[in-house]
């Protein structure tokens, strides 16, 4: 047994409905500790289904998923999420939108305060710290949203497609924003997309579900050298990876 | 509100008030039938005093059957998102009260309670809760599932999320209720005032009327629009403080008087 355990681990994980869909079957992967793996599928595969049952929003219907060791049954304070959109709430400042879970968790916020602003610096957003969330633009609210879901330090970092809703620019921009972050404070990371190329270039590794029943039938070790450039994604290594990605989701899609 | 907005309402409620006072005295209309503007005006002036003192208590029985309202309103709001037995079971009898028009239970409500505050008080609110009622529940289950997930996810409670997602978010639709519910409170209490009362502005309209006075009929009319214009744009002020983050929610129910 390995000194340190997993920060994911699923086993045998299944998900069906009351109404009878079958949505996951047999889900098996772990995660390192401080690893970056990204769920990449077609939408309705599941993967987000997936995500939430980490998160402990959704219960699985058999099989497992501990969280440093620990069955998850619920939220978890150390577990940071961010979803698709940006879920900012509209009469908070982006530093109060921040603190949000610094005051759910009844803590103190002058305690954590100061790493607030910290936050919204790495990210670039600290002028507008003061602003409401309808100032900013999506990628901007999106960067307040990244920077909630650090603010408890999570060892775990949950990503549900965060950046799907923002144009291609922004989205490389925040690609490359999001892997600066995660050097400096190397959570955990599992990211759930559909795009091939965000999914290569941000992760250590990368699993492909298949859908109905979401399962994973095919995994990417990401060997291409870190701190990453965008201009990563014209080398050849990168476009092997991604071409092998791809081939694999289409013949899952032939099957 | 900017000048400018108000310019335009303003200019053409003179320009109507103006063909108003031509016409009347163009076609020799009798003061009986249609006052000039000028001379209820004129009224309004010297029967200040006689007006102020009906006013008076018609105004604060409809700001204490607006608060009256309100609260009810939330409260059962709140009883109706959160428990399933109100929202099955009483919540279509409140909507189905609706029908009845609550004006003509008017009478009836002198018979069981007595030509006092407690009547009008009881018709105000009969018809001016509904909306608030309305508005919060939608406001309150309107909430993004989004939202919900984010906060659970955090950590939050069900007090957590009601109070720090829930009703913040149901707040532009309960001003939307407030400002339909004012109205609505105007019209419990005056009708109120017709059909049992020793003062009050409902009751100088009928007593005026008795009298023939076509003129302190529509000064008193005049004074109560003015009240009510009044209690209405100090709801949209609070609403302007408290609503900070949004353009003030389009209504989305509202209620037979």
């Amino acid at each position: 047994m390995a000194a340190v355990p997993d920060s994911v681990e699923i086993e045998r994980a299944c998900k069906t409905y009351a109404s009878g869909l079958e949505a996951l079957r047999d889900v098996t992967f772990r995660v390192a500790p401080g690893e970056f793996v990204s769920l990449l599928g077609p939408s309705g595969c599941g993967k987000s289904t997936l995500l939430m049952m980490i998160a402990g929003l959704v219960p699985v219907s058999s099989g497992g998923i501990r969280i440093d060791a620990t069955v998850v049954t619920t939220p978890r304070a150390d577990v940071g999420m961010v979803f698709q959109s940006a879920v900012l709430l509209p009469w908070r400042t982006v530093l109060d939108n921040v603190l949000l879970p610094v005051e759910l968790l009844r803590l103190r916020r002058r305690d954590h305060e100061g790493r607030a602003r910290d936050l919204l610096a790495m990210a670039g957003v600290e002028d507008f710290a003061a602003r409401l969330p309808h100032e900013l633009s999506g990628g901007m609210k999106q960067r307040v949203a990244i920077c909630r879901a650090l603010i408890m330090q999570p060892r775990l970092l949950l990503m549900d497609e965060p950046f799907s809703a923002l144009d291609a620019l922004t989205r490389e921009r925040m690609s490359l924003e999001l892997l600066g972050l995660w050097e400096r404070l190397r959570p955990t990371v599992v990211f759930v997309t559909h795009a091939i190329r965000e999914a290569v270039f941000l992760s250590d590794r990368v699993l492909v579900m298949s859908a109905r029943p979401g399962t994973i039938g095919f995994e990417v070790d990401v060997k291409l050298p870190r701190p990453r450039q965008l201009s990563i994604q014209e080398s050849e290594a990168f476009n092997r990876h991604a071409g092998a990605l791809r081939r694999a989701i289409e013949a899952e899609e032939v099957a | 509100m900017s000048a400018s907005r108000l310019a335009w309402p303003l200019g053409v409620t003179a320009v109507m008030l103006m063909a108003w006072e031509m016409a009347v005295a163009a076609l020799r209309v009798k003061t009986v039938v249609l006052p000039r503007p000028s001379a209820v005006a004129a009224v309004v002036l010297e029967r200040w005093p006689l007006l102020l003192e009906h006013l008076w208590p018609t105004f604060y029985q409809i700001l204490l059957g607006f608060v009256l309202s309100v609260a009810g309103g939330l409260v059962m709001a709140v009883l109706v998102v959160y428990s399933e037995p109100i929202r099955k079971g009483v919540l279509p009898l409140i909507v189905t009260s609706q029908i009845v028009p609550k004006v003509a239970i008017a009478p009836l409500l002198v018979v069981w309670f007595g030509t006092g505050d407690l009547s009008r008080l009881l018709l105000a609110f009969l018809i001016a809760f509904f909306p608030i009622v309305i508005n919060t529940v939608v406001g309150l289950t309107s909430v993004d599932d989004d939202y919900i997930k984010m906060a659970r996810a955090f950590m939050g409670t069900r007090w957590q999320i009601f109070a720090k997602i829930r009703l913040p978010h149901a707040l532009p639709l309960i001003f939307g209720g407030m400002k339909i519910s004012i109205t609505l409170a105007v019209i419990g209490i005056v009708v109120a005032e017709f059909v049992a009362a020793q003062r009050g502005i409902g009751y100088l309209i009928v007593m005026a009327n008795g009298l023939l006075d076509t003129p302190l009929m529509m000064a008193a009319i005049a004074v109560l629009s003015a009240m009510g214009l009044a209690l209405y744009g100090l709801i949209v002020a609070l609403e302007r403080v408290v609503v900070y983050w949004h353009a003030p929610a389009e209504t989305t129910a509202g209620g037979t008087p």
